[in-house]
């Protein structure tokens, strides 16, 4: 297919959509968190008000590499989500959305936010990005054994595996291989850095990791950065587990079940200790996934 | 025309030329090694990529010379290395102690790189093979540590023996040295046998598991220039020798084969490969680390790079190997890159020990640039080369459906985010610290001028792969696999489409948008780098504020027991082996001569009967 | 060159979108007050039920923050002494502006029962100017409740310069600083 101006229209789109999305499903995930402890609760759009707040204030800088780390960082989220198909029929670039840009590409941005907190001078900075390095082996390693799995059945493309799961006669991967539906969710725990796997922010612990240095508009960006890697991981999730969506509504209401499911278990559970946090995940969802994987490619059992 | 005969007596002959102009002006002599260095590079890169090299022999009676695209897509990689490194000499080599025959080493193992991969004969590739050994063995105790050329030496001599070996071998089955011909007739046992004596051979020069304990040696304590060609260079001749052993020797061993088409189709043999290539990737990530040496953890990767290429050989679909090949050019630009960059700081403050190092950044920016490109290249990620191989590796591990070797592939693939971004942020980014802030400046434009080169060369192999994807397709034609399909901007994978023109031009596009957002809000306010968060305390230390030792203590706590497990089993096996070396000393050399006449007359009978019989 | 057409005069144009911008931009400020927490007094004991389902600060768009670079607010509660006074500047120049100061109890407002410490200051607002004070020893938490959505209207009303009063008059507010505390930054502390 030919490239045009308007694919990387389309995707800007996408990207500014996935923004919106997720900021306004995260301020409502607080109005629920706070019902759920018998407060009122901030009002739904209280993360823009947060964002635009700090994008309007004077900031610090901490040489150059501080801001380019975060341009960079935000640069390569924005072009991740670009990629990112919404439906099986609609997105950006067609059948390039191959499934190891994303965990690639999203590793630009993660890289640059890392180089740029470290460049702050701040020891916090470089304890909070070594634990999320350490995090990311920990999660990363039974994801993609499930993504191979899910790979070698229905191929990379994202839309092609939504496709897959909607054809007659498939299911959700999230049934068919059950094992591997709750390996992915404990991972997208990890991704999100939800509260068992938190320990990189753990702001009473080691003053919010990467982002101690930050105030102002390198904060807002770096807001605007998360809330679009949140849409890009909790997308990936309805897209490779839950057979991604047929129209923009039902993308939607899958969207919001999964964030809020995986912010409700936040909610009840405390902090790990950043090596309980690698024995964890080396443990039972490695030998979850890998028992899924043997199962549905070498058994040949998908349901 | 160039003639690589011609090439060889002209490397030969300015080798003696520098020695004498070294002697004279270390700088002239090492300009000198520049312009011979690119002279062969150039010859070599004008005619070789249409095959035109001339391979006749005129002067030298025994040799003889072959061109083929494998050997080719090898030697211009390394010589290419070898031409980048060499503009690194005028700054270096005065220091050493032995500058006038630093250069001289240099020029000599690039002939005999010139040699092993134009040889058409097995003799002639191990001797040539054999003179890179014995050049470079005499450049590495020229930097730290002589123990690290004992070291070296040792498993390269294992190496080069097992193979000679093997050549031996193939010799008395099929009756000559030729490369094809000896390759062709092997069968049966033999055929394993060959397999596994290449196999030590490759192992040892990739520095793969259970071969690795003299990478970081060698690569850490080698002279700062010497240690890029190491890394990105010579460690490829163990993947041009693991071609051979991989890929052409087929011994006679039962396939992994089952009823359910989903199971790898490997050889058993082949199998192993990959297993122990997994093992290195893993052995390899997690000893870098833990290390605190910059070299020496970059050393480590190079270990974990070439278990990726023996997995990728050792899967055997022609998307693995082509991804192979890949790799072994990318990781070559990579890892000479970042080697390159820690050379540039090391000659500045004089340590390569992140745990003394901070803010070199502020300095240095060019060099940051240079090593921070190498490393998204070395860890796999968009837009740069690296993504390239290891995209084509994964693809054909899934497609196997190989679990195990799978997890080795993304913890491997993980794990290098961590250990390159360890001397990112402890060497380069950080607190500048107070010794560095007045004597550091920029590397000479002389050494910023190959590393720039080497950092264009990494984006471009990441962004416009089919020129190279083109080149290595003819590769694996001539070993008889598949050509991958590709286009002009894609490349087309057993389980998806891949256009890194399009992920470079998104990603720029990104960081365009990101820009403008940065450069329409309020500007921010300059602080220094000591004006930050310390709980309201009151530091005036930038030592205080520089987290960099023990970077991943939580981690490290984890395995850090297990990791000296192969460095005392080779340190028993070396007492062992003095043991038996004191044994025969006792027996051959006391005092009596008569008893050391005795056993020699004993041995040659001994040798006699068994060739009467 | 003059051009011949008329063109408005670009000075009052910019100062008024400058204000315009400055109102937006009040507006999200107002709405999303984030906490700098410097509880070194007993007046901290309030802040617990402010934050939780009894006030629930969220619900105005507040609430506490790790470092004095994210924060808008610097919440002092209770006496200082001299030697926690030089922790609050310092903290108190890193944060980010328009940056706000809120005093709890009587101590900031005129030493409290400390009155006659020789550690302790009594006037806050001799060394860091404070927006908005929270009298009574201790103010309940419908007073901090109410004294911050008093620094709400006044943010509002733009009348929340204690930052820029600080800019202003930087000179005095160091004068005083210095002959309290001696110097401001402590150069022996960790022995370096």
């Amino acid at each position: 297919m030919s490239i045009t101006i308007l694919n990387f229209l389309i995707g800007l789109g996408i990207a500014f959509f996935g923004f919106v999305l997720q900021t306004s499903i995260a301020g409502l995930n607080r109005k629920i968190v706070g019902r759920l402890q018998k407060r009122v609760g901030p009002r739904w759009y209280q993360e823009f008000l947060d964002i635009f707040k700090l994008l309007s204030k004077r900031a610090t800088s901490h040489g150059w590499i501080f801001d380019f780390g975060v341009i960079m960082a935000l640069g390569g989220i924005i072009a991740t989500a670009m990629f990112m198909p919404l439906t099986s029929t609609f997105n950006a670039f067609g059948t390039y959305d191959n499934f190891f840009i994303f965990v690639y590409l999203l590793a630009v941005g993660m890289l640059g936010m890392a180089m740029s907190a470290s460049g702050s001078g701040n020891p916090w900075a470089s304890i909070g990005v070594m634990r999320a390095l350490t995090t990311m082996l920990a999660y990363e390693v039974p994801f993609m054994i499930i993504i191979l799995t899910i790979i070698k059945i229905a191929g990379s493309s994202l839309t092609g595996i939504q496709l897959y799961q909607q054809a007659a006669g498939n299911n959700w991967f999230l049934i068919a291989l059950p094992l591997g539906g709750i390996v992915g969710f404990i991972s997208l725990m990890g991704m999100l850095g939800k509260k068992p796997f938190e320990t990189y922010i753990a702001p009473a612990e080691i003053a919010s990791g990467p982002m101690v240095e930050y105030g102002g508009k390198q904060l807002g960006m770096l807001f605007i950065m998360h809330e679009i890697t949140v849409f890009i991981e909790v997308s990936l999730f309805v897209h490779l587990f839950l057979g991604g969506a047929t129209n923009i509504f039902i993308f939607i209401l899958k969207y919001f079940l999964v964030y809020t499911l995986a912010n409700l278990i936040s909610n009840v559970n405390g902090r790990f200790k950043i090596d309980q946090v690698v024995t964890f995940f080396y443990k039972w969802p490695l030998i979850l996934a890998i028992v899924q994987a043997f199962i549905a490619i070498y058994l040949g059992w998908v349901i | 025309m160039a003639n690589i005969e011609l090439l060889l007596l002209f490397l030969l002959a300015s080798g003696i030329v520098s020695y004498f102009l070294t002697k004279w002006k270390s700088f002239v002599g090492s300009v000198f090694t520049i312009f011979s260095t690119m002279f062969v590079f150039a010859s070599l890169a004008m005619y070789g990529f249409s095959g035109q090299l001339d391979t006749t022999v005129n002067v030298i009676p025994v040799l003889s010379f072959a061109q083929t695209n494998i050997g080719f897509y090898f030697a211009i990689i390394i010589v290419f290395v070898y031409l980048m490194v060499s503009f690194f000499h005028p700054y270096f080599v005065g220091e050493y102690k032995y500058k006038n025959s630093y250069n001289v080493m240099f020029l000599l193992s690039l002939a005999g790189v010139i040699g092993t991969f134009f040889a058409d004969n097995f003799i002639q590739l191990f001797f040539a093979f054999e003179f890179i050994v014995w050049t470079s063995m005499l450049l590495i105790p020229m930097g730290k540590s002589k123990k690290a050329a004992v070291s070296y030496y040792g498993f390269s001599a294992a190496g080069s023996f097992a193979m000679l070996f093997g050549i031996l071998v193939m010799r008395s089955v099929s009756g000559s040295f030729d490369i094809d011909l000896g390759l062709a007739s092997l069968a049966g046992g033999q055929a394993t046998l060959v397999f596994v004596m290449f196999l030590v051979a490759a192992f040892s020069k990739l520095g793969a598991f259970p071969f690795h304990i003299w990478l970081p040696e060698a690569h850490g304590n080698a002279p700062h220039p010497f240690s890029p060609v190491l890394s990105g260079a010579l460690v490829k001749l163990g993947a041009f020798v693991a071609v051979f052993a991989i890929l052409r020797i087929m011994p006679s061993t039962p396939l992994i084969d089952f009823a359910n088409s989903n199971l790898p189709h490997i050889p058993l043999g082949q199998y192993a490969v990959v297993i122990l290539g997994s093992l290195s990737i893993v052995f390899g990530t997690l000893m870098a680390i833990k290390e605190d040496d910059a070299k020496k953890l970059l050393a480590y990767s190079s270990m974990s790079h070439g278990g990726y290429i023996l997995v990728a050989f050792g899967i055997m679909t022609s998307q693995a190997v082509a991804g192979g090949f890949y790799h072994i050019l990318a990781h070559a630009l990579a890892s000479a890159g970042a080697f390159m960059a820690i050379a540039a700081v090391a000659k500045q403050t004089g340590t390569t020990k992140m745990s003394e190092l901070g803010g070199m950044i502020h300095k240095m920016p060019i060099t940051y640039i240079v090593y921070l490109v190498a490393i998204i290249s070395m860890a796999g990620i968009p837009p740069m080369g690296g993504f390239i191989s290891k995209w084509l590796i994964f693809q054909a591990v899934i497609d196997k459906g190989m679990i195990f070797v799978a997890i080795a592939v993304f913890f491997g693939s993980i794990g290098s985010f961590l250990y390159v971004f360890r001397p990112l942020a402890a060497l380069f980014l950080g607190q500048e610290l107070r010794e560095y802030k007045v004597k550091v400046k920029e590397a000479p434009f002389l050494m910023l001028l190959p590393m720039l080169i080497i950092t264009a060369l990494n984006v471009y192999t990441g962004v416009i792969p089919s020129a190279i994807l083109n080149f290595t397709n003819g590769m694996l034609v001539d070993l008889g696999l598949a050509p991958v399909s590709i286009t002009m901007w894609d490349i087309v994978g057993t389980t998806g489409t891949l256009n890194p023109a399009l992920i470079a031009l998104v990603f720029g596009f990104g960081v365009v948008i990101a820009f403008i957002i940065f450069i329409v809000l309020k500007k921010s306010k300059k602080v220094t780098l000591m004006e930050t968060y310390t709980a309201g305390n009151f530091v005036h230390d930038e030592q205080l504020l520089h987290y960099t030792k023990d970077f991943y203590a939580p981690l490290e706590r984890l395995y850090i027991k297990y990791t000296t497990i192969m460095k005392e089993f080779y340190e028993t096996l070396a007492v062992k082996v003095k043991e038996i070396g004191r044994f025969g000393k006792y027996l051959f050399m006391n005092k009596f001569i008569g008893t050391t006449i005795l056993w020699i007359i004993a041995i040659l009978l001994f040798l006699l009967v068994g060739e009467v019989l | 060159m003059k051009s011949t057409k008329f063109t408005p005069e670009r000075n009052i144009s910019k100062a008024e979108t400058d204000r315009k911008w400055w109102e937006i931009g009040d507006f999200f400020r107002r709405n999303s007050l984030w906490l700098l927490m410097y509880c070194t007094g007993c007046c901290a004991i309030e802040l617990p039920p402010a934050m939780t389902s009894a006030y629930d600060m969220e619900r105005l768009g507040m609430g506490p923050m790790a470092t004095p670079r994210q924060a808008d607010i610097l919440l002092v509660s209770g006496y200082l002494s001299l030697k926690t006074l030089r922790r609050l500047i310092y903290t108190y120049e890193q944060m980010s502006e328009p940056r706000y100061v809120v005093a709890l109890g009587s101590c900031p407002i005129n030493g409290g029962i400390y009155h006659d410490s020789h550690a302790v200051i009594n006037q806050l607002d001799q060394y860091v100017p404070v927006d908005v004070y929270v009298a009574g020893c201790m103010p309940n938490t419908e007073a901090v409740m109410n004294g911050f959505v008093d620094l709400m209207e006044q943010i509002k009303n733009k009348s929340a310069n204690g930052w820029k009063k600080y800019h202003d008059n930087y000179e005095w507010y160091r004068q005083n600083q210095i002959q309290s505390l001696g110097e401001v930054d402590v150069h022996d502390e960790f022995h370096d």
